[in-house]
């Protein structure tokens, strides 16, 4: 069975289920991959031809160079510490598995949202920071530093602080998350923060968020409230009810910029966070793999427009077009 | 002896249980044909339940950004 898109993403994102629906109503032609269940399929890899045969049980897809699409929605590198440690077998499948979804990388001619080497590169915060004031963003001034001493010569007075990188830590039965906080610089020192670089931003007061979403040459901007309000502080530690999205019209520098900064990326797709204040409008960070699905509405049909750009002609392709 | 400060990122981190396996509505499954999950005959995320945050999108589980863990 000919197979045009192929969607390699996990048993439980629901975001996924919602775009194989559109597919389905569109009759387009689909496999989709979970990374928890690859064992229970066979499947073989050609990288000559190149192609992939899946047997699922029911069904043997073939996929190869006539493949108009790839969505992965993998992680580009093993972020997780396993809480305890692993067999041999767990490890063998974690690492190989892993290598295995990469190599499929091998489809180049297919449209990819995005192309996992890209996602890799652009999930750097620095370097996106620093993509995205070549792309016209303001951007807060930002130091990455493990050194206490900077962050206060940078900033004497209030701080943001936050990862470098997602922290997905397992504590016993427990899972350690981090948001972006906002203190006094008095509080770093070189006992809590010379073990791990973070980075240290400027506090933008007084501000709204604005998610934008891209896919391909369209977009989606929403302003994030509370009880009508701008958010001081990180939005996503308000319950889910008392938030709004409200669609807004962007500017026409802005979007410019968004689009500028997702070719420069070589992203099809990306999630990218901005601040307005009483001093303009600021780049805070791009998602390659950000979530939509709490986006998305019958008038706000980001999964409608994900399933519309992977069942696209390839001419109209992002990255085809760069 | 003396005892080391966790670093500040850790200390301020929000603890939650962790779960591996989100809480699912009984008589859900996953359709691998089809490439969605179903709970009688319909599109589980097509539900009420769904809708009214019984299965977050994100399933429950906040991870920043999700795809990010493995």
């Amino acid at each position: 069975m000919k197979t045009e898109v192929l969607i390699l993403s996990s048993l439980y994102d629901f975001s996924t289920d919602l775009v194989c629906l559109r597919l389905q109503e569109a009759s387009i032609p689909f496999l989709r991959l979970n990374k928890e269940k690859l064992k229970e399929y066979r499947i073989s890899l050609d990288p000559l031809k190149p192609e992939l045969t899946v047997k699922t049980g029911k069904k043997t897809y073939v996929i190869d160079n006539t493949l108009n699409a790839v969505w992965f929605r993998q992680p580009v590198f093993l972020r997780n510490t396993p809480e305890k440690a692993l067999s041999p077998e767990e490890q063998l499948e974690r690492s190989q598995w892993t290598a295995f979804i990469r190599s499929l990388s091998l489809f180049k001619a297919a449209n990819w949202m995005n192309f996992p080497q890209n996602t890799y590169l652009a999930e750097s915060k620095p370097y996106q920071l620093a993509m995205a004031k070549q792309s016209g963003f303001h951007v807060p001034q930002t130091i990455a530093t493990n050194d206490a001493y900077q962050i206060k010569q940078f900033f004497p007075n209030d701080v943001v602080l936050k990862s470098l990188d997602t922290v997905l830590i397992h504590e016993n039965d427990n899972c350690l998350f981090t948001y972006t906080d906002i203190g006094e610089s008095n509080a770093v020192n070189d006992d809590n923060v010379s073990g791990t670089p973070l980075l240290a931003q400027k506090v933008l007061s007084n501000k709204k968020d604005i998610r934008i979403t891209v896919i391909g040459n369209k977009l989606f901007a929403v302003e994030i409230l509370a009880n009508s309000e701008g958010i001081e502080g990180d939005w996503r530690v308000i319950p889910k009810n008392e938030l709004d999205y409200i669609d807004i019209d962007l500017d026409q520098d802005t979007a410019k910029s968004c689009f500028k900064l997702t070719k420069t990326l070589g992203l099809n797709f990306a999630a990218i966070d901005l601040i307005v204040n009483p001093d303009g409008i600021y780049f805070i960070e791009v998602n390659p793999t950000g979530e939509w699905g709490w986006l998305t509405t019958k008038d706000r049909a980001i999964d409608y427009e994900i399933a519309s750009w992977l069942s696209s002609s390839r001419k109209l392709s992002a990255r085809e077009a760069s | 002896m003396e005892v080391a400060l966790q670093h500040i990122l850790i200390s301020k981190a929000t603890k939650r249980p962790y779960r591996k396996i989100p809480d699912l509505p009984e008589n859900s499954r996953y359709d691998e044909e089809k490439g969605y999950w179903i709970i009688d005959g319909s599109p589980l995320v097509h539900t009420k339940q769904f809708a009214d945050g019984m299965v977050s999108k994100k399933c429950d589980q906040e991870t920043g950004e999700d795809q990010k863990g493995e």
